[in-house]
């Protein structure tokens, strides 16, 4: 299903994420989502995540597809050219895969092979437009498709950056390209991220504020010093240092992050980052999710 | 200027085992003034050179040039290289094709040549232009984005810029795409950053074989 | 003469680049003196203990060499630039020193030069000017006899000049010189008397006359036929020839110049206590150089200022005394010699000998019943364009046609004597043959640059004390020890020998305008250095990546094509290791370092012209190891000199480590404020550092 048409009902739209494997083994990543599912509306799939080799994002996403599983296909400009990213979207297409995230993508410096040529043919606002193009029926150089693409397109943004118009101003490029929905870098300062909804009023998409499992005080502070745009405030970190249980209280703070912001937004969007299964527990904690009554042991064997 | 490094020395002794009579031939234009191929840097390569080859047991002869351009025929033309083995070739990878071209013997690079650059600071020097055949220069304020940004982005920034204004690839280049916003700002030119800049046209940059440039009118 | 191995294991150089310089603007040292001495030249090797060398630069345009470097008024030393700086440089007291030092040398060298012209030449008068064109016409292998009427040679020098402020020795050397190239020296021999110049224009092909100004005016007053009346030409002759002359208890010598001072300061040295001097001119009016006015006042002769000579007061045959009126002004507007005198304010200056010093004139009588005119004053009649006199082939110089001056000045004229001689000779156009390119001369320091530019004092010239000097004739002037002597000589800022572009190699890179500490380049389609900045530090011409910037007083290639030569043989069974050892000739010491054989120091005014390549070029040509001393930022020549050797120096380790050399063997020292020490030190750690490490 389309994430528009559940945005256009008046849901509030949950998604989540998850990274394919280093390998062909499909299963655990499968199990996974399948305790995330029930959760959420959809759950996106990474194309090769900082710039890392890994399986493909959309062979995962017809896996997904194949488990009833809802899958946000990521696209990135990184790795193909414009020949290739058309086809892909096709092929998503054939493959039933509904909603598309399309992003630029980390650099190849980044990742495991950083000796690789990057390719960036195309940037996201391009690669927007050629995918919005495709679904008039014709490719971007004005040959006709047979059958027909109808794809939800998404894209990302930073709320948080210094200087903060250039992403806004890209963000306009985006929507105006036929990005239908935005998920947004990890944030965890309510008050921030209003200070973002107030700067793009004037945008009219549908925001999906992000939201990061912190799994420790060392991972916030990590984040705050190595991945650009976000930036975990110094309560929080202690907050983590302090925890008894660190799970436990990973789950109250994104739940109470949600409850902060989901009033000024559409949807929210979880990088649970390998604690796929606590995402319930946070959704629960926002009161957007209502987790099962808990089964006896016995019976999960 | 074209901006060139020299290569590991032990990349260029292995290049030159074989060899037991060479002349260094360096260029005094581009890779002079980037400190890697003028008449003062032949000298000093061909001295650890012969020292290495001393230290080795394996003595070389070598004997040093520099011409003006090595990109220009009629400055190659009065070099000799008769009596020599192979050419180890300073300039930057044109001096040595044309070395190549003009001479029956081996032609070697001394060189790994990188790009078309100024001096950040004496001793710094930064690439500037990619030469993409496409220029869009007027667009984003005098800041290239397709050589200035890691990802030849044509839209505006990625998210990965640093708040110092760095590149996420850490290479600790300044994000283009900051720059270009705050150039533009400065110029009273934004508005020229929120239009869509289409695909390029990667076909005039050097994916599509060797480029040529012919004016009919001065050809002789 | 370029570069050259100076004793075993001890390399320096100076080029000379004469020719170069000859193409440049001269520094304003070289351009005040009337020979054009290299200075800045000759400084640089008594800088780097190259005595020898200095003489044969310095001897190469100034015959009366010694005789200048007692003697000379030195107008390099007003020009100097230093003087915007601290104090000028002791260029001629530098000149002593080397001269003095080079004395076997020079001795050693002489040799008479062959004949080779068929034409011969007489010479009348032996002073700085006749001197002079025989020296350089026995170069150009004419004969040439020279006339002198005194007992010895050298005019002036010899005869007037009183030996406590030129000694003889040094003079001789001087004629030594000349005379040994073969020149035929008639002493006694005065034409007029002896001979006629009739007789000399028969025998000879040319005949110069460079009588010079023998005669001491004489004053038209009252008195001045009293035996204790002396004039200074005589008086001085006596003295020059040791005759002691009788003088009173009381001496007042009248006049206010040079010649004066010598007059009063030997009657000091004659025994007299009380010597005085009266002159026309004020303390600032007075033609006397000031720091010879000074040396007098030290020998407590007084001097009375503005006072003019009326009458001289004798009683019974005795003098008592000079009648005296006050001046009002000496000169007129124009600046013309023009006394004016207040009549009614007289004094008295009592004395009972008297010696007037008011001037000189020739003593052209024996030119009567010659084809050379005088003029209706009495002059010599000559033309300026070809120095000849109104008789074809016979010319004249020095000061008997250019009046008094100085002996470099008749040096000098005596040099173009000889040229117009040998134009003659040969039936060139004279005129066209003597004129002169005028030389660009450098300007003086910009202020913002002499901000930059580090003080160093000078180091003092001895006199004897005033009492002990007047007790006898002797040199009152005490040489530079050699260690004061190559401090000295290192305060030299170089002018003019700095960078130069070879503009076919230079890229135009802008390199040497971001290196210079003193922004001396200017960079358009070409670098250019500008003379009057370049510090001659050599920074940029070690940076260069064209190899395109040379300087004018050495050759920054120079180390690296005498490398071989430097470290010599290398024999593969050497027990200690072979090393390069660099540093400036201001941390140079004295000669003969004591260091171990195994070391083969290389010295250079500083070390900032050290290259890359010099570097390498030591291990490539045999050497174990190298090291560099390094003066700190604050107590160098130049400026950014350390920061920038100590870079070079890092990177020339990593080279050698890239290749599996040591980066150890190569090193350096800081100088400190005892670099002898450290220089010992140094040698002795590199070299036990490298042993260990093994030949390379």
């Amino acid at each position: 299903m389309k994430l528009t048409e559940l945005i256009d009902s008046g849901k509030f739209v949950v998604t989540g994420e998850v990274g394919p494997p280093k390998g062909t083994d499909l299963s655990d990543l499968v199990k996974e989502a399948k305790t995330l599912m029930p959760a959420v509306d959809a759950i996106n799939v990474t194309d090769m995540q900082s710039a890392t080799m890994y399986l493909g994002s959309l062979a995962t996403c017809h896996i997904f597809k194949e488990n009833d599983l809802e899958p946000v296909y990521q696209l990135t400009c990184r790795d193909r050219n414009r020949i290739a990213l058309q086809s892909d979207l096709l092929s998503a297409v054939t493959l039933g895969i509904e909603n598309v995230l399309i992003l630029t993508g980390d650099h190849p410096l980044m990742g495991d092979h950083p000796q690789a040529k990057p390719v960036y043919d195309v940037d996201s606002v391009q690669l927007l437009e050629i995918a919005s193009h495709l679904g008039e029926g014709e490719d971007m150089v004005g040959n006709e498709l047979n059958g027909k693409l109808d794809l939800c397109l998404g894209a990302v943004v930073r709320p948080i950056a210094e200087p903060l118009e250039p992403q806004i101003i890209k963000l306009e490029k985006k929507v105006k390209a036929g990005a239908r929905f935005i998920q947004t870098q990890g944030v965890f300062d309510a008050s921030h991220f209003e200070k973002f909804m107030n700067a793009i009023q004037h945008i009219d998409v549908p925001i999906l504020v992000g939201i990061i499992l912190l799994k420790s005080d060392r991972m916030a502070r990590f984040m705050n010093k190595n991945v650009a745009g976000v930036e975990v405030p110094e309560p929080l970190v202690e907050e983590m240092a302090n925890a008894k249980s660190k799970a436990k209280t990973s789950v109250q703070i994104a739940g109470r992050l949600i409850n902060e912001m989901k009033d000024m937004c559409q949807g929210v969007h979880i990088m649970s980052l390998g604690w796929e299964k606590r995402v319930p527990e946070v959704l629960a904690a926002a009161g957007l999710y209502e987790l099962p009554k808990k089964k006896k042991k016995k019976k999960v064997e | 200027m074209i901006v060139a490094d020299q290569k590991p020395i032990n990349e260029i002794l292995g290049m030159l085992e074989r060899y037991d009579k060479v002349l260094f031939v360096g260029c005094q234009t581009c890779v002079a003034v980037c400190m890697a191929g003028g008449e003062k840097e032949t000298g000093v390569l061909a001295s650890l050179v012969r020292l290495a080859r001393q230290k080795a047991g394996q003595p070389i002869e070598i004997d040093e040039a520099a011409i003006q351009r090595q990109c220009e025929e009629e400055f190659i033309e009065p070099l000799e290289a008769d009596g020599y083995q192979a050419i180890l070739s300073l300039g930057c990878g044109v001096g040595v094709n044309k070395l190549a071209d003009h001479f029956g013997i081996p032609v070697l690079p001394g060189l790994n040549t990188g790009f078309m650059g100024h001096i950040e600071e004496h001793g710094v020097w930064a690439e500037t232009c990619a030469g993409c055949g496409d220029c869009v220069l007027h667009r984003t304020g005098g800041i290239c984005p397709v050589v200035r940004c890691a990802k030849s982005l044509m839209n505006g920034p990625c998210g990965g810029y640093t708040d110092d204004g760095l590149c996420e690839s850490g290479t600790g280049a300044p994000c283009a795409w900051i720059a270009i916003y705050k150039r533009l700002k400065e110029l009273g030119l934004l508005e020229s950053m929120t239009e869509t800049s289409p695909p390029k046209d990667w076909s005039k940059d050097r994916f599509s074989g060797p480029r040529t440039r012919v004016r009919e009118d001065v050809r002789l | 003469m370029g570069t050259e191995k100076r004793e075993a294991h001890h390399y320096t150089t100076y080029a000379y680049n004469a020719e170069i310089k000859e193409k440049r603007p001269y520094p304003p040292c070289r351009a005040a003196c009337p020979v054009n001495t290299d200075v800045q030249g000759y400084v640089g090797l008594i800088a780097q203990g190259r005595y020898e060398d200095a003489f044969e630069l310095i001897h190469a345009v100034n015959p009366i060499a010694s005789t200048c470097s007692l003697i000379c008024h030195h107008p390099c030393e007003q020009e100097c630039r230093r003087n915007d700086v601290d104090e000028p440089l002791a260029i001629r007291h530098l000149k002593r020193f080397a001269l003095e030092q080079a004395t076997e040398y020079r001795r050693k060298k002489r040799k008479p030069i062959p004949q080779t012209k068929e034409e011969s030449i007489a010479i009348i008068g032996s002073g700085p000017a006749g001197l002079t064109a025989a020296n350089d016409l026995a170069e150009l292998g004419y004969k040439v006899t020279v006339f002198e009427r005194h007992p010895t040679l050298g005019g002036m020098l010899s005869s007037a000049i009183p030996p406590y402020r030129l000694s003889r020795e040094a003079l001789q050397e001087d004629i030594d010189d000349v005379l040994a190239k073969g020149i035929e020296a008639r002493t006694n021999c005065q034409i007029g008397k002896d001979l006629t110049l009739n007789d000399l224009t028969e025998e000879y092909d040319a005949v110069l006359i460079a009588v010079g100004l023998s005669l001491s005016r004489s004053l038209p007053i009252p008195g001045v036929d009293a035996p204790d009346v002396l004039l200074a030409i005589p008086f001085l002759n006596d003295v020059a020839y040791g005759k002691q002359p009788k003088v009173g208890e009381k001496v007042l010598v009248i006049g206010g110049g040079n010649v004066a001072i010598d007059v009063a300061r030997s009657a000091r040295r004659l025994g007299c206590e009380h010597v005085e001097m009266v002159c026309l001119e004020s303390a600032e009016e007075m033609p006397a150089w000031s720091w010879e006015v000074e040396e007098a006042a030290e020998e407590a002769i007084e001097v009375h200022h503005r006072w003019g000579p009326q009458a001289i007061r004798v009683n019974d045959g005795k003098v008592e005394g000079l009648e005296v009126v006050k001046v009002k002004s000496v000169f007129d507007e124009d600046g013309r010699f023009s006394p004016v005198f207040y009549d009614d304010q007289t004094s008295f200056i009592p004395a009972d000998t008297i010696i007037i010093t008011i001037g000189q004139m020739s003593d052209l009588s024996f030119l009567e019943g010659t084809p050379v005119e005088v003029d209706e004053r009495g002059r010599l009649i000559w033309d300026r364009d070809t120095q000849m006199s109104s008789a074809d082939g016979i010319f004249t110089t020095g000061e008997v046609i250019t009046g008094p001056g100085s002996a470099i000045a008749a040096a000098a004229n005596g040099h173009r004597a000889a040229k117009a001689i040998d134009l003659y000779l040969r039936g060139e156009d004279i005129k066209l043959g003597l004129v002169a390119e005028e030389k660009e001369t450098i300007l003086a320091f910009p202020e913002e640059l002499v901000q930059k530019l580090s003080k160093q004092s000078r180091e003092k010239i001895v006199h004897l004390a005033p009492k002990i000097r007047t007790s006898n004739f002797d040199l009152f002037e005490v040489g530079y020890e050699e260690q004061a002597a190559l401090m000295e000589a290192r305060r030299c800022r170089t002018c003019g020998g700095g960078a130069i572009v070879n503009a076919a190699q230079c890229a135009a890179c802008l390199t040497c305008l971001r290196i210079c500490p003193y922004d001396a380049p200017l960079v358009t389609s070409k670098a250019q250095m500008i003379p009057e900045i370049c510090q001659v530090c050599g920074l940029c011409a070690a940076e260069c990546p064209g190899l395109a910037i040379n300087m004018v007083s050495y050759d920054a290639g120079e180390f690296r094509e005498h490398m071989s030569d430097i470290i010599g043989d290398v024999d593969p069974e050497r027990d200690a290791p072979i090393l390069v050892a660099f540093r400036c000739n201001h941390n140079a010491g004295v000669n003969g370092d004591q260091l171990p054989d195994n070391v083969r120091p290389v010295h250079m005014h500083c070390v900032s012209r050290l290259d890359v390549l010099d570097l390498l070029k030591a291990f490539e040509c045999g050497a174990d190891g190298a090291y560099v001393m390094i003066c700190d930022e604050e107590n160098g020549k130049y400026k950014n000199v350390p920061s920038r050797v100590k870079k070079r120096i890092e990177y020339v380790r990593q080279l050698i480590s890239n290749i599996g050399l040591e980066s150890e063997r190569l090193s350096y020292f800081e100088a400190g404020t005892h670099p002898d020490e450290v220089w010992r030190q140094a040698a002795r750690k590199m070299t036990e550092k490298v042993k260990a490490l093994g030949k390379d």
